[in-house]
């Protein structure tokens, strides 16, 4: 502790350091006397100092002394209370109220308030003539004033704790905690230390004597050479810094960055499209049969009408067309139905990133080849903690003259490892209208466990002959949602894109940790 | 997907199971999950969407049963039909299509019963197009004299349906039983409607809405069925019979084929024998999954899959389809099977050997260069949904381009699609009040455009903007940008509604016109309740190019 405290002072702080080392030790009080601060300049010297190590406390003790009131000060000036004025006069043979009410000594309420006191009290009676002395000795009125106002009248201090349990009652019952101005007594709990200086003070104000310090180091200290005659004033360290709001990127883009980084590491070319697609390429160029379930208008978001997206060729469009009524040239059947031109043509939202892939079928891709695609998807689904209205998915296909099953089973078990961090994997066979066989990739995630993060298959020739391709295709979809929010440390896959500012900069940016299985939260 | 819930006293005999110990594993062979297992059912969904024999108690028992015993045989021996359906030409526009057979000899018992009707509903829900393309009627045999004849007839007609206690009508029918109302839209706009009636003019039932209470209601107990499909597709109709009638054979009951005449002398058996069969070159198999087809035993492989006729042939294999699918349309569909029988994690994952050469997209390659640049500027990303509120761009931000809107959207808050990024960024202006200021913010994303001939477009833009920020300010971010990038920047000053007039200008990089500029006029503020001054631009990104 003793190497990090700094040992600059504050003036303050050396005024008091100066006092202390001189009479070694001393009272609050007298501290306060020596050195001529006032009371909030001594107590900050002195926390500071305390904080600091640099001074202690030897003792501390708790009094509670008694003062007068402003009703108190002037009962002390007429030289009696109400009480024993009181008691004087009965015993006098005044017994009536309205009698005594005309002594102008203290007002009618006051001796209103006098005889109730001394009733309840017992000194006093009701008798059959009016007030009678039924304790000649005056019970606790007299002790509360030889007690009370005679010492404090001689310039002496009260005690409570010196005081009779009667008196002290009577006192506190006479000081209320609020309203003190008006009352008769005041009560004041004061807490007195007696402090010393201690080695730490010692050693910082030998430093300190004789040397002017610099706080701020400004140009003109610099220039005029004023450093070299003083000293510089030790800042606190071990203070937390004041917050401030830097540029930065968006996790969830750096998240995404760091997919599309990975994927080119594993020689894929990016793919880019269109957010809004014609059925056909969304849906027909993928094999799906325009009866298919998920072609329903529940599924896809439709544009405005009118609003069209470049329309495929027909040759292309009748070759497809084909693979669909009857297999065409794809060496299948087909899905035996009459294919509608019309609907090919109408504009979605893309409502799956394969429309890309299918694109780039359709635009002579390298062969051998690997493409991905980090595509924005629009689904019909209500927005909630696990659904956006559009979300990002990340496709691909593998193009090549060898290529086979036993090939996207690697690739998929390299996805595992390198973006989900899996320690576990497995392949379960599954169902997609454009990809036959068709294969789900459930991983073990070192954090959320198993499950199934993303699906892929070999395109169906039905999908690949209509665009010309002759070689085996890989196709493959990853999930990564769940994943992104576990990297980012959220529950809530609508923080992802939230507007409130505050929140946002409350996400940590750790990029080299958001693949490969990384906990942030 | 659809999910079934089945009985586990009747499914795990049924699949030759004695436990549900291994369940979830050999499920995957069939595509199917086990999505509960509870203390006297259990839930299972069937994720093949043309494998509707799969969507029922009997067919994933069938599947499981042949994965360990192999092929069983499938309505082998009916004989010639018996009895027969007059189907009349008045159906042509209305629900053309019936198929029907008769199952006897085996006692409808409580789960057997369960099961038809989970099967009735599955299929005709999702297969069946909520019973459009195919709905399925269950009678007791007895009492029903053949030939049977389905016709159509006044929408008054009148008879007592199932679970009611009156006669009523037809129309009454649709317009009052819960069942009726589900399924009126299909019959919507036809003056008649289909009727199935007996020899003696009892009336069977309402395709594709209620059965008869008096001829159409089964109970455990009864020892003969009849059973049709009718519907307005061919195959789905023929199909789901089929799939019905190899269900019941396998609880036992012996299958009785009906003739069905259609008008003009046309004749179908049914239930109909499918016998898809594809043929698959050896040369094809291995390449396509890695393995030799030489080290394998293509029939036992196939049979696991229920493929009861296999024939090796020189240098490929013919395999016929059992008779409940008809989802084996390529030749790459019999491969599949091959794979799921060899099992997925058999097959030695490799990766592939030829070498390619990875890069981002031109765009997103930009984009980052920029992004990079403006995080030096102090300015903080922000990423929103591409779908907003027409609100959000039109009336809160005044933007004087419409955006493209969603013809069918879920809600309002999601009903058009972006044109511009500025909505969003005074969005997050307005939803951070209480973030320290200033807000230097940007956002890079996609938009969609209205282009010529009513053509969209999507495109890449850049959107900035400082809350607590002025003219200059944004002005200055949008100028070291350009600097940096060796671009020549001018504005001309130009009036938009979005911006204080005299505070707006466009953005010229190059000599171009491409973007926007300018002080965010304070009753747009007003209306996004920012109670600070904005000042923003945005422009495409692909001007930003060198």
């Amino acid at each position: 502790m003793s190497e990090t405290v700094s040992k600059d002072l504050h003036p303050l702080e050396k005024t008091l350091l100066k006092w202390l080392a001189e009479h070694g030790s001393g009272s609050d009080m007298e501290a306060m006397a020596g050195t001529g601060m006032d009371e909030g300049s001594y107590r900050r010297a002195l926390q500071w100092l305390l904080s600091r190590n640099m001074a202690s406390i030897i003792s501390s003790s708790k009094t509670v002394t008694v003062e007068l009131g402003a009703v108190g000060t002037v009962y002390a000036e007429k030289g009696i209370t109400p009480e024993l004025a009181l008691i004087e006069l009965v015993r006098s043979g005044v017994a009536l109220l309205p009698e005594i009410q005309k002594n102008e000594l203290f007002d009618r309420a006051q001796w209103g308030s006098a005889m109730g006191a001394l009733l309840k009290s017992g000194v006093l009676k009701k008798g059959p003539d009016g007030l009678a002395l039924n304790d000649p000795s005056g019970g606790v009125f007299p002790a509360v004033w030889s007690g009370v106002y005679s010492v404090l009248g001689e310039g002496g201090t009260v005690h409570l704790s010196q005081l009779k349990e009667s008196v002290v009652a009577e006192v506190s019952s006479r000081a209320p905690k609020r309203g003190r101005s008006r009352a008769e007594f005041v009560i004041n709990e004061t807490t007195s230390s007696v402090i010393e200086i201690a080695p730490l003070g010692t050693e910082a104000l030998e430093a300190a004597r004789g040397k002017s310090t610099i706080g701020i180091l400004t140009r003109e200290i610099l220039a005029s050479g004023e450093w070299k005659n003083g000293s510089f004033r030790r800042y606190q360290v071990d203070i937390p810094p004041s917050r401030i709001h830097i540029g930065r990127f968006h996790p969830y883009a750096l998240f995404l960055d760091s997919v599309r980084d990975k994927l080119q590491a594993m020689g894929f070319q990016e793919m880019k499209g269109s957010l809004a697609e014609s059925e056909f390429w969304n849906n027909d160029a993928l094999f799906m049969p325009q009866f298919h379930p998920a072609r329903d208008i529940h599924d896809a978001y439709y544009l405005e009408d009118g609003i069209k997206v470049a329309p495929p060729s027909r040759d292309l469009g009748d070759k497809v067309r084909s693979a669909h009524e009857n297999g065409g040239n794809t060496g299948g059947r087909g899905w035996e139905y009459n294919f509608e031109w019309e609907r090919s043509l109408k504009a979605i939202m893309r409502s799956q990133g394969t429309a890309l892939s299918a694109r780039t079928l359709g635009s002579d891709p390298d062969i051998p080849g690997k493409y991905f695609g980090i595509a924005k998807c629009f689904r019909y689904d209500q927005v909630d903690a696990t659904h956006l209205p559009d979300f990002f998915q990340v496709e691909g296909i593998v193009l090549g003259e060898d290529i086979n099953m036993r090939h996207l089973l690697g690739l998929l078990k390299l996805f595992a490892t390198e973006v989900a961090g899996a320690t576990e994997y497995k392949f379960v066979p599954a169902y997609f209208p454009f990809t036959e066989p068709s294969v789900e990739l459930h991983v073990k995630h070192p954090v959320l466990g198993w499950f199934e993060m993303g699906g892929a298959g070999l395109f169906r020739r039905e999908v690949c002959e209509p665009m010309g391709i002759d070689v085996p295709v890989i196709a493959w979809g990853l999930g990564l949602d769940r994943m992104a929010l576990l990297a980012l440390g959220l529950s809530d896959i609508r923080d992802l894109l939230n507007p409130d500012l505050a929140k946002l900069r409350e996400m940590r940016s750790t990029p080299e940790k958001l693949l490969g299985g990384g906990d942030n939260a | 997907m659809p999910k079934i819930e089945i009985p586990l006293a009747d499914f795990l005999p049924l699949a030759g199971l004695e436990n549900t110990d291994d369940l979830e594993k050999l499920l995957e062979s069939l595509k199917a999950e086990l999505d509960g297992l509870y203390e006297k059912t259990v839930k299972i969904e069937l994720n093949d969407t043309n494998r509707p024999d799969l969507w029922t108690a009997e067919g994933v028992a069938r599947g499981l049963r042949c994965w360990k015993n192999g092929a069983e045989s499938h309505l082998d021996s009916l004989k010639a039909p018996e009895v027969h359906i007059d189907v009349h030409s008045n159906l042509k526009d209305i629900r053309p299509f019936i198929a029907a057979f008769t199952a006897t000899g085996w006692k409808v018992d409580e789960d057997g019963l369960e099961s038809l009707i989970t099967a009735q509903e599955k299929i005709t829900a999702g297969f069946g197009k909520e019973r459009k393309t195919a709905a399925i009627g269950f009678y007791p045999l007895e009492g029903i004299s053949f030939p049977v004849r389905y016709e159509t007839t006044s929408t008054e007609t009148s008879f007592q349906p199932l679970g009611e206690e009156t006669e009523m009508t037809l129309a009454e029918i649709l317009e009052k039983t819960e069942t009726g109302m589900k399924y009126a839209d299909i019959l919507k706009g036809f003056k008649e409607y289909p009727i199935l009636k007996d020899r003696s003019g009892a009336i069977l039932s309402f395709p594709p809405v209620l059965n008869s209470h008096i001829t159409g209601k089964v109970t455990p107990g009864d020892s003969g069925l009849f059973c049709e499909v009718t519907g307005t597709d061919w195959h789905t109709v023929n199909l789901t019979a089929t799939i019905l009638a190899c269900n019941l054979e396998d609880r036992g009951a012996v299958i009785s084929p009906v003739e069905i005449r259609y008008p003009h002398g046309e004749v179908t058996v049914t239930p109909v024998i499918y016998r898809d069969t594809l043929t698959a070159s050896f040369k094809d198999i291995s390449r396509m999954i890695g393995i030799d087809v030489k080290e394998l035993d293509l029939e036992v492989l196939l049979s696991k899959m229920d493929y009861g006729e296999i024939e090796m042939g020189e240098d490929s294999v013919t395999a016929v389809m059992p008779p409940y699918r008809r989802d084996g349309i390529h030749p790459r569909d019999l491969m599949e099977d091959i794979v799921i029988a060899i099992g997925l994690g058999n097959m030695g994952p490799i990766l592939p050997s030829e070498y390619t050469v990875g890069s981002a997209a031109p765009v997103e390659i930009l984009a980052r260069s920029v992004k990079a640049l403006l995080v030096g500027a102090g300015c903080e990303e922000i990423m929103r949904p591409i779908l907003t509120s027409f609100e959000k761009i039109s009336t809160l931000t005044r933007t004087p381009e419409l955006p493209i809107r969603i013809s069918n959207p879920m809600t309002a808050e999601y009903g058009v699609v972006s044109n511009t990024l500025l909505p969003a960024l005074l969005e997050v202006e307005s939803s951070s009040g209480h973030a320290a200021f200033p807000h230097r913010l940007f956002t890079v994303g996609e938009i969609l455009c209205r282009r010529d001939n009513s053509l969209c477009e999507t495109q890449m833009n850049l959107a900035v903007s400082i809350g607590d920020g002025d003219f200059g300010e944004i002005h200055s971010i949008l100028g070291i940008i350009c600097h940096l990038r060796g671009l020549e920047l001018s504005l001309k000053a130009l009036d938009d509604p979005r911006f204080i007039p005299g505070r707006s200008a466009a953005v010229v990089i190059n000599g171009g016109e491409v973007g926007i500029l300018g002080e965010f006029h304070p009753g747009v503020l007003e209306t996004w309740g920012i109670t600070v001054p904005v000042a923003g631009f945005e422009l495409p990104l692909e001007s930003l190019r060198v």
